[in-house]
Formats: C-alpha cells, sequence, structure tokens
C-alpha cells in the first residue's frame, strides 16, 4: 500500500467525517496528534473515525491503550491500517 | 399597568400551604408493573437485564437489555398505539388510581410527559424504507404514533381531560424535569394536581446508539463496580401525583413525601460526555438543597444516576463529593440502574419515585451488581449486596442527560423542611433573535416577519444564510437545526445562565430515517456514533447550550404545530413561578423531507384538516425572557415588553374568552390567518385588533408559532401597537399570548 496515499486518504476522511469544515485536508501534519492538542478531536470523534476506517478498510481499531496508538496521528493510523490487514482485527473488539 | 404575574398567590389565598405532596405513584419496568412489586425486587437486588426478545441484537455489542416482559400493546381507538405509549398508560393510571383521582369531578389535573423516543419502535422499519424510497414518503397513519407528544395526546384521550398538557424532551433527565416543571405549575395554580412523569419503549435506534457509543455493557450492569463496562438499556414509565398536601389529605390520602426542591444546570460542555470535574451536578444539587434550605447535613440518600460507564460513575463521586464536603462518607448513595437498566427519558421519574419509596419506607436500595467498589468511587457510602434500613429524612434523585442537562430533584419527609415562599414574578422580553429565509433578525427588526411580501419560490436560493456568522470551529457537531436555533439564540443575546427551550414538532425524523436504513443495510457496527446524539429531539437545545455556553435548562418541547408557542409558555411558567430567572425560547425546525411529504399530511388527515400545499422551509425564532429588565437595559423604560398572561386551552374560544382586553391599541399575531381565527376573535375585546400573520416570505414549517412571537414583541418595540395577542393552534391545543408594552 502507498503510504503517503493512504495517509493523503485518511486525512480527507477526518475532515469529511468530523466535519471539519473550511479546513484543507493537506493542512494536516501528518506525525501531529489527532486528540486533545493538535487537531483537537474528542472521544465522539476516535469512536465515529474507527466506524469509518472500519468502513473503507475492514480494519478495527481496539479501544483502550491500542486504540490510543492507532490514534496518535494520521501517520500511526495509516501505519496501523498497513499492519492490520482486512478483517484481520479482533472479533470482540466492539 | 399591572405587574403582577397572573395567578400566583391565589393557591395562598385559598388558604392552601406552599408544600407540594406526592400523593400517588405508578411505575413499569423489567421488573414489573405494581409498585409495590417492583419496589421489594428492586430492594433484593433483582436484575431485569436479559437477552433482548423485542429485536435481534446481532452484531452489537450487548445482547442485554431490561425489557417490560409480555406487554401488551393495544390496538384500539383509531390510531396507532407505541409501546411508549402502553407504558406511560399503565404508570399514569396506577398514579392517578393511587392518588385516587381517576373518578374525579372538578380536579384541574395537568399532565407532563418526559420522554426521548415516543413512538420510534413502530416507525423504524418504515423511517428507514422512506429514506431509501422517496415514493414511500407520503401520508401514513402509521406515523400518527412517531411524536414524542403522541403520548401525551392517547393519555389525554385515555385518562383525560387534563386541565393543562405538556411534553418535554432533555434526553435521560426527561423525566425529572417533568417532576420541576409540574411543581411549577401548581406554584403558580394553574392545575389543582399534575401527573408527572417520563415513558420510553426499547428501540432500536436507542439500543444502537449507545451500542456505538462504546457505552454498554457486554454483560450485567453493575454501576461503581471496579469491572463495569457501561449499562444496559431498559424501558419503562414512571408518574407521580403532585398538589398541595391539603387536598391530597382531604380525599383520604396520605402523602408519601414532599418534593421540597429542584435543580436543573446545563454543562455547556459536550453533547454526550460529562465534564469530568462533577462540578454541575454539585452544583444542581447545591441549588435543589438551596430552594428547601436544606443542607448537606440533612440528607440520607442519594438515587444516584450511576448508568455503569466509567466515565459517568466517577464523575459523579466527584459531584457528591463537591456537593456533600464532609458529609460524603454518611450519605447512603447507590444506583438502581443495575436493577431496571438506563430508561432513558423515563429514568429520572422512575428512580424519582424509588427515591419517594426509600423515604417512605426507610429502607435504601443496593446498587444492583456492585460486588466490587471501584477505587475511584470509594469515596461513597455505597450500598452493597442487601438493602440498609435507616430513617430517610431527605433524600436526593440525580438524573443527567445528552448535551448536559443536570437534574436533581429534593425529596423529605412531610414537613420536614420549612417552607418556601418565592416571590411572585413578571417576565420581560429582553432579546429577540429569528433565523429564517429573511436573514439573522435581532430585536425590534424582527417586525420585518409581518411584513407581507411574496412567498419564495421553489428552488429559491435562502436569501443570506442567517447562521453564516457561527465559529465553524466550535459549531462543527450542529446539523442544520442546531445552527438555525443557535444563530436565533446568538441575536437574541443569550447569555449566562439562561435557560433554552425549544419547540420542535418532530425531532428530525430524516436523520432518525438515515441512521436506521445504514444499520439496517450494514449491521449495528456501521452505526455512525456522532449522529447518534443529534438524534434525539432535544439536539438542538443541548446544542445551542454547548455552543452558546448557555448553563439554564436546556430542554425541547414537543406539541405539534405549536412547539414553539409551548416552549415560550413552559419558559414563562419556571420564571414567572421562581424557578429560573432567565430562558431563551421559541421553535426550531430543520429540514425534513419526511416531515413534509408524510408526518405533517398524516396529522392533517387525521385531524380533518386540509393538507398544506406550501413548500416546507425552515428557521428558528426565539425570545429571551427574564425576570426583570438587566441592568443594561433597565434605564431604557421605553423599551420594554412585558409577558403579561399565557393561556392554553382545547379551543380557541376557551383561550381568546380568558384573555384579559388589549391595552389602547392592540394586534392579533398568528402564524396563518384562518376563518376560525377571525371568527374566534368577534364579539371579544379583540374584535377591532388588526389581524397580521408571519409573512409568507419566512415559508411555512411548523415552528411559525416562535415568528409569531418573536414578530409580535418586535411589532410593540417599533410601536404605535401596545398589546400583542398571539393565538396559536394545532389539533386539539390552543396556546395564547398577550404581550404588552408599558
Amino acid at each position: 500500500m502507498d503510504v503517503a496515499a493512504l495517509q493523503n486518504e485518511l486525512k480527507s476522511l477526518i475532515v469529511k467525517e468530523l466535519n471539519l469544515e473550511g479546513r484543507d485536508p493537506s493542512s494536516i501534519v501528518d506525525e501531529a496528534p489527532l486528540f486533545g492538542e493538535g487537531l483537537g478531536l474528542d472521544s465522539l470523534d476516535a469512536l465515529q473515525l474507527a466506524m469509518s476506517v472500519e468502513e473503507r478498510w475492514n480494519v478495527r481499531i481496539p479501544e483502550g491503550p491500542e486504540g490510543r496508538i492507532a490514534f496518535a496521528s494520521v501517520a500511526a493510523l495509516a501505519r496501523w491500517i498497513v499492519e492490520h490487514p482486512a478483517g484481520d482485527g479482533p472479533k470482540a473488539a466492539g | 399597568m399591572d405587574r403582577r404575574a397572573p395567578c400566583r398567590r391565589r393557591a395562598e389565598s385559598r388558604g392552601l400551604s406552599l408544600r407540594v405532596a406526592v400523593s400517588g405513584l405508578g411505575v413499569i419496568c423489567a421488573l414489573g408493573d405494581t409498585v409495590d412489586g417492583v419496589w421489594q425486587r428492586v430492594l433484593r437486588g433483582d436484575r431485569g437485564a436479559t437477552p433482548a426478545r423485542l429485536f435481534s441484537t446481532e452484531g452489537q455489542r450487548s445482547s442485554l437489555a431490561a425489557e417490560v416482559p409480555d406487554l401488551v400493546v393495544p390496538t384500539e381507538g383509531g390510531s396507532p398505539w407505541s409501546r411508549t405509549d402502553a407504558l406511560a398508560l399503565s404508570a399514569a393510571r396506577q398514579a392517578l388510581r393511587a392518588a385516587k383521582l381517576e373518578n374525579r369531578t372538578g380536579i384541574r389535573l395537568g399532565i407532563v410527559v418526559g420522554g426521548t423516543t415516543g413512538g420510534m419502535y413502530e416507525t423504524e422499519a418504515l423511517l428507514a424504507k422512506m429514506h431509501a424510497e422517496p415514493s414511500a414518503r407520503v401520508p401514513n397513519p402509521a406515523m400518527l404514533a412517531h411524536p414524542l407528544s403522541a403520548t401525551s395526546d392517547r393519555l389525554a384521550s385515555v385518562l383525560g381531560p387534563f386541565a393543562r398538557t405538556r411534553t418535554l424532551c432533555s434526553a435521560c433527565s426527561s423525566g425529572a424535569n417533568a417532576f420541576a416543571l409540574g411543581r411549577a405549575w401548581l406554584e403558580l395554580d394553574l392545575v389543582d394536581a399534575v401527573l408527572v412523569g417520563g415513558a420510553d419503549g426499547l428501540c432500536r435506534l436507542t439500543f444502537t446508539g449507545f451500542n456505538a457509543l462504546g457505552a454498554m455493557d457486554v454483560g450485567q450492569a453493575r454501576p461503581f463496580d471496579a469491572r463495569r463496562r457501561g449499562l444496559n438499556i431498559g424501558e419503562g414509565a414512571g408518574f407521580a401525583v403532585l398538589e398541595r398536601e391539603e387536598r391530597a389529605g382531604a380525599r383520604g390520602v396520605p402523602p408519601l413525601a414532599e418534593l421540597v426542591g429542584a435543580g436543573i444546570v446545563s454543562e455547556a460542555h459536550h453533547i454526550t460526555n460529562p465534564h469530568e470535574s462533577g462540578e454541575y451536578p454539585a452544583e444542581a444539587i447545591a441549588k435543589a438543597l438551596k430552594e428547601a434550605a436544606l443542607a448537606p447535613t440533612d440528607v440520607d440518600y442519594v438515587n444516584a444516576h450511576g448508568t455503569g460507564t466509567t466515565l459517568n460513575d466517577v464523575m459523579e463521586t466527584a459531584a457528591l463529593q463537591k456537593a456533600f464536603g464532609e458529609e460524603t462518607s454518611r450519605i447512603y448513595v447507590s444506583s438502581t440502574k443495575g436493577q431496571i437498566g438506563h430508561t432513558l427519558g423515563a429514568a429520572g421519574a422512575i428512580e424519582a419515585i424509588f427515591t419517594v419509596l426509600a423515604i417512605r419506607d426507610g429502607k435504601v436500595p443496593p446498587t444492583g451488581g456492585l460486588e466490587q467498589v471501584d477505587p475511584a468511587c470509594s469515596a461513597l457510602r455505597h450500598v452493597v449486596g442487601a438493602a440498609a434500613e435507616t430513617n430517610v429524612r431527605v433524600a436526593l434523585s440525580n438524573a443527567f442527560g445528552f448535551g448536559g442537562v443536570d437534574t436533581v430533584l429534593a425529596f423529605a419527609k412531610l414537613g420536614y423542611a420549612a417552607e418556601q415562599e418565592r416571590p411572585a414574578r413578571a417576565v420581560w422580553v429582553t432579546g429577540i433573535g429569528s433565523a429564517s429565509r429573511m436573514g439573522g433578525l435581532q430585536w425590534d427588526e424582527n417586525a420585518r416577519l409581518l411584513e407581507p411580501q411574496p412567498a419564495p419560490s421553489a428552488g429559491d436560493p435562502e436569501v443570506e444564510d442567517p447562521t453564516a456568522t457561527l465559529d465553524l470551529v466550535r459549531a462543527r457537531r450542529l446539523d442544520r437545526a442546531a445552527r438555525l436555533a443557535a444563530s436565533a439564540a446568538q441575536l437574541a443575546w443569550s447569555s449566562g445562565n439562561d435557560g433554552i427551550f425549544l419547540g420542535t414538532s418532530y425531532g428530525d425524523p430524516d436523520a432518525s430515517a438515515a441512521f436506521l436504513a445504514r444499520v439496517f443495510a450494514k449491521g449495528p457496527r456501521m452505526a455512525p456514533p456522532a449522529e447518534f446524539p443529534n438524534l434525539v429531539p432535544s439536539s438542538p437545545s443541548g446544542h445551542a447550550s454547548i455552543y452558546l455556553a448557555l448553563h439554564g435548562p436546556a430542554i425541547a418541547i414537543a406539541d405539534l404545530a405549536t412547539s414553539g408557542e409551548a416552549a415560550i409558555v413552559t419558559a414563562w411558567e419556571l420564571i414567572a413561578s421562581g424557578f429560573i430567572d432567565a430562558a431563551t425560547a421559541g421553535s426550531v425546525e430543520g429540514p425534513s423531507q419526511i416531515v413534509e411529504s408524510s408526518i405533517a399530511p398524516s396529522f392533517s388527515d387525521a385531524a380533518g384538516e386540509k393538507r398544506s400545499e406550501a413548500r416546507r422551509t425552515t428557521g428558528a425564532a426565539v425570545v429571551r425572557l427574564t425576570r426583570e429588565p438587566p441592568p443594561e437595559t433597565a434605564e431604557l423604560v421605553e423599551e420594554r415588553v412585558i409577558v403579561q398572561q399565557v393561556v392554553q386551552g382545547a379551543t380557541l374560544a376557551e383561550v381568546v374568552g380568558a384573555m384579559a382586553p388589549p391595552f389602547v391599541k392592540g394586534a392579533v399575531v398568528v402564524s396563518e390567518i384562518t376563518p376560525a381565527i377571525r371568527e374566534a376573535l368577534q364579539r371579544t375585546p379583540w374584535e377591532k385588533a388588526q389581524i397580521l400573520e408571519v409573512a409568507p416570505a419566512v415559508g411555512r414549517h411548523e415552528g411559525l408559532g416562535g415568528f409569531a412571537v418573536a414578530a409580535a414583541a418586535g411589532l410593540l418595540l417599533k410601536g404605535g401597537v401596545f398589546s400583542a395577542l398571539i393565538l396559536g393552534t394545532s389539533p386539539g391545543r390552543v396556546y395564547g399570548l398577550r404581550l404588552e408594552r408599558p
């Protein structure tokens, strides 16, 4: 998978799914924190983003510490998707 | 100029005390359908959550629901019943029987119903179909069960007539807020007795929504336990009769307890998550105790909101510590959601009933499922395993809802608290705002809403988007309705501790339909968590409260095409009775193909009225009401409008007949002039008043009542007219508001 393309797609997904109206996806920094500081997203955004990622790539993002690693940044999320092939998520993640 | 709050003090002049007694209770939930049967099981710590039978839970994280077993939903009476109707009727009838009010004569009985989903379960499949197929969006009698107000109408047809009716939603604190409003009606002497409560039937929408939020435990809920994972969704209804203590006594009904205080505080923080500090629920507790001049040393029990989610229980522990200080370790706390699940709009009412029973019996129920207290919640005096026996003098019931509406009710043994007298109050209009096709209008600009201008033709672009001034970053979670509401409230200078009461006729059925269609097609895992909170009818009021940092009660009112009038009347009642100081109130209607093509014409057909042919538009219009002119406008004596009189009735003749005559020169303002309105004004003091209607340029939707009030207030400010009578009608209900400029 082309990581740069994946990261760009993720940025567009974040802007669209989280209603970041007026935000240019390319302005999101690959390594910038998504939650708290950085983009200022919260736990409700995390749930929405997890659903969108699962719908688009069929990859589940677990709750808890593992999920926090996946959601650290756009780059971390892209890594998670690359390292967890479609349908390979933990079955009881939800 | 008569500035007294009308009708207040009449109760006292008849020699009645100020004490508000609880004289009858009714409950139905997973643990049974009688008060004493349910209460004994709650005291034993029985658990009501079992694998759901009503619908498939495949793909959900939990299969458990605290469902009412073998609930029979009637089919008679012409219009369709919902589970919510059946639950509400059971509990309301029990409460009336217990209070010996089932067969009554000469008693003005009112009803306040709290809820969140109304007839959602019965209309879910049809909604999903309407989402997918435009051809399915046609009038259909099945949709008559859908709105929240349908349950109140059902209760009125079976148990009525009622002297006053109201349907409200503040998500999971709805049932508790019904108590606060019912008490205000007694204080204003609008009713002799009032049925207050909440009802919510199970449905796939809420089950899937809470699942998507990760808020459900896979097993049975165990609030405050170290191993808790979330809540179980439940269903049920709870109603109580409130009245002056002497009235109950006169019928030989011993009062069970006294409602001595209430506190409603909005967190203005987040649409689903509570503020971790617990400071807002603590403030609500302090308000409830202050109303009764009580202190933490008087409190013996708290029925906690205690959902069993990680976040709530830790936050609530902090809140109770903040509110009670050193008394925290003495006061028993339990959550009965481990027994009956989270019954959502009914929870605040059912749990208030348990709180009253704890006082009556001197027994405090255990927290169902609690075995290992979470160290983060260990500051509280939990009731583990068995019920505790203790003298309960004062007990609190906590209910917190989406949008951050925290409600605390305080009950006491009859006579324990000193009688409190609250001052009579006039209610002033100190802000006006509207957001519509005519753009954003503030203060007297709203008189323009009455200038005849041509109706917009189909396909017209909205003239100037009235929501364009919102901060997009902060408004990103607000849907169209919430944005219109926030814009109108901002134009009305809403601020600080204002409450916000928004009439919404049918909520957002299109968004619910889209959510359901997606869940049915792709499975529960694909339910969008961020969209779920926008499906609750109180979403616009909750979002507006958050956007504008308003910390008063944020509550939606549902009453068909008079929802806006009903919301303004509700705000007036709570200010005039001395409960709150200020509120922004009016109507909001977002876009909806389903309302336009199916729900609204279904109601027109049922009422034998002509269907509207106008294309449905959107908009929000509010007035800011305050107990007195704020200092910054106090010197502008000329620019004052007072809400002199509000009347709610069943017919135009009744409402117009009750209205005082106009002061010097009056105008009648309505959503739309009809022959019935002209006829009702004949041979009344308002006969010669000019009749004005909301301009066709605003468009046509169910929220025009809010526009009529905003326009009338604007007209009075413009001058030349000194009294305005606003009349709002929809099938079976009429509202009248009389505004005056001194």
